[in-house]
């Protein structure tokens, strides 16, 4: 994986690794994507299956339901006046 | 028919039992670590009902859930799970506590967490993951259940390593409302115990539909016995001598019982690299919410700048799941998505459609594990494809969302070793009918009994 590449996907990932941690990653994530790369020689030509077994589409009805304990989920964040705080943008 | 459910909600137990057995975990604990969180209340709450935990990324209300992730660090569920919702309207169950688990499920070994759990027979050696702390406690508990959870064997590999009966069920058998995701398309909760009796009395009370949960959609759980049992010849020629010299002992007892026929499926041996491909790519997008500051961890500094804020939070991810994060992220990228994402899925459908071929004619029988039980020193010099390696026997069911049981078998120089028993979809039952009848000719061993009476 070229250095670039790498890095791109630091970036879009969010994540951040020191040099140290950066070089053994490269280095396993090489070898996994070469084992990986194994399942080119499987020869194929069936359709993807996303699912493992069939899953009938089946929605609940479209209507509100409120939360039964809103407030517990909001004592998880930082609050201003009843708002869950983030970083700005 | 043995269950300790039943023996125990049968028993007088002295004034005082969940508060002695509340202190034996905790002092035994220490060593093992099994236990992420247990619940004291237990002790006032308990009515004479028989104790049962959750993997920690199973959300129960109030308690801090994790899914052994510093990323989860201080969050209290609002809501409880539907297996733990159901679980505690049976009234049989009171719950203990949460249990140990490599970050986010990315283990084979239990490793891969702050403070890893211990093997049950001896803390030198590897408890197993990702369910590690489940099948821990279930080896250290005499009347208990874990409710656990399995992607690629993460219920099988630590039942096996701990000598519990370890029961992964058919995909969308058990509603997953309240469990923290690793991949969508694999995740599966399931039960350890010490019986087969027992994992099916709890399967009985946390499976069928829930409206929260679309993808539990399997009807009807069957029964249908099999007078076959296969065993794959490209598996078994991944195993261990020492393991495989045990395996066929075993399966020379059982062939008096059964046709066991060796038969040949490649494809099979070439099941882990479309299973990694497809958890890896489900895993990056699961894991893109915890951002530090709606879910568990808060960062608080939000004076910085947006991509700042998140790159700083998200340094809390242990390195595996930093690699597969990374890896996930790759595999989905569109140049590449085809060659390995599209195509993972691709040999996931070639690889039911075998192996559904083959189920409908019989159960398929092997070792859970390729080794023997490894020290931890030894299990931390293995690379990541060589761990990856070690759920050659796992990885087929898990990837077909088919059923599967592990159960003790033989023990090797004191530590116990499991083989699994897999059947079609939704043919659950006639797993656990298989080792209740096992169990009847063959004596489960522990080293630990807390909570005898």
């Amino acid at each position: 994986m070229e250095d670039r590449e790498f890095e791109r996907l630091l970036k879009i990932t969010r994540l951040k690794l020191t040099e140290k941690e950066k070089e053994t990653a490269r280095k396993d994530i090489e070898e996994i994507i070469g084992y990986f790369d194994r399942i080119d020689k499987i020869k194929t030509t069936e359709k993807p299956a996303y699912q493992p077994t069939e899953i009938p589409t089946r929605l609940r009805k479209d209507e509100i339901v409120p939360f039964p304990d809103a407030d517990a989920l909001k004592k998880q964040s930082k609050l201003h006046d009843g708002y869950i705080l983030g970083p700005k943008l | 028919m043995t269950s300790y459910i039943r023996e125990f909600l049968g028993m007088e137990k002295p004034k005082g039992y969940y508060t002695e057995l509340a202190s034996e975990i905790e002092k035994k604990d220490a060593e093992y670590h099994a236990f992420t969180t247990l619940n004291r209340k237990i002790i006032d709450c308990s009515d004479g009902s028989v104790p049962f935990t959750t993997k920690a990324n199973i959300c129960v209300k109030g308690i801090e859930t994790t899914a052994g992730s510093k990323m989860l660090k201080g969050y209290l569920p609002p809501f409880d799970a539907t297996v733990v919702e159901r679980m505690l309207n049976d009234g049989k169950f009171s719950f203990l506590g949460e249990t140990n688990m490599d970050e986010f499920g990315f283990g084979t070994f239990g490793l891969n967490t702050e403070v890893p759990a211990r093997n049950a027979f001896d803390k030198d050696y590897v408890a197993g993951g990702s369910s590690s702390g489940a099948a821990v406690a279930t080896a250290m508990l005499k009347y208990h259940v874990a409710i656990s959870e399995s992607t690629g064997g993460s219920i099988a590999t630590p039942a096996a390593l701990n000598g519990v009966v370890g029961f992964t069920p058919t995909y969308g058998a058990v509603s997953r409302y309240g469990l923290i995701d690793y991949a969508n398309s694999l995740d599966k909760i399931g039960v350890m115990a010490r019986s087969a009796d027992d994992a099916r009395m709890v399967f009985d009370i946390i499976k069928g539909k829930d409206e929260y949960d679309t993808t539990c959609a399997v009807e009807k759980i069957n029964d249908e016995g099999k007078d076959k049992i296969y065993i794959i010849r490209e598996l078994m020629e991944k195993t261990e001598p020492a393991i495989k010299k045990a395996f066929e002992k075993m399966v020379d007892g059982v062939g008096k019982s059964y046709e066991i026929k060796e038969v040949s499926m490649p494809i099979l041996a070439e099941a882990i690299a479309p299973y990694y491909i497809i958890a890896m790519a489900e895993a990056s997008t699961n894991l893109a919410k915890y951002t530090g500051y709606k879910y568990g961890l808060q960062y608080g500094e939000f004076n910085r700048r947006y991509n700042d804020f998140f790159t700083e939070a998200r340094s809390n991810f242990g390195i595996e799941a930093k690699r597969r994060i990374i890896l996930g992220t790759f595999i989905r990228s569109e140049s590449v998505k085809d060659k390995y994402y599209t195509k993972a899925l691709a040999v996931r459908r070639m690889i039911i459609k075998e192996m559904a071929k083959l189920l409908n004619d019989g159960f398929m029988l092997s070792p859970t594990l390729p080794i023997p039980t490894p020290r931890v020193s030894d299990a931390m010099k293995l690379t990541s494809v060589q761990n990856y390696a070690m759920d050659i026997f796992t990885i087929p069911p898990n990837l077909g969302g088919f059923p599967h049981i592990t159960f003790p078998y033989d023990y090797m120089d004191g530590m116990p070793m499991g083989a699994q028993l897999i059947t079609g979809h939704a043919n659950d039952y006639a797993l656990l009918d298989f080792v209740s009848e096992w169990e009847k000719g063959f004596q489960y061993k522990y080293k630990h009994n807390l909570g005898s009476l």
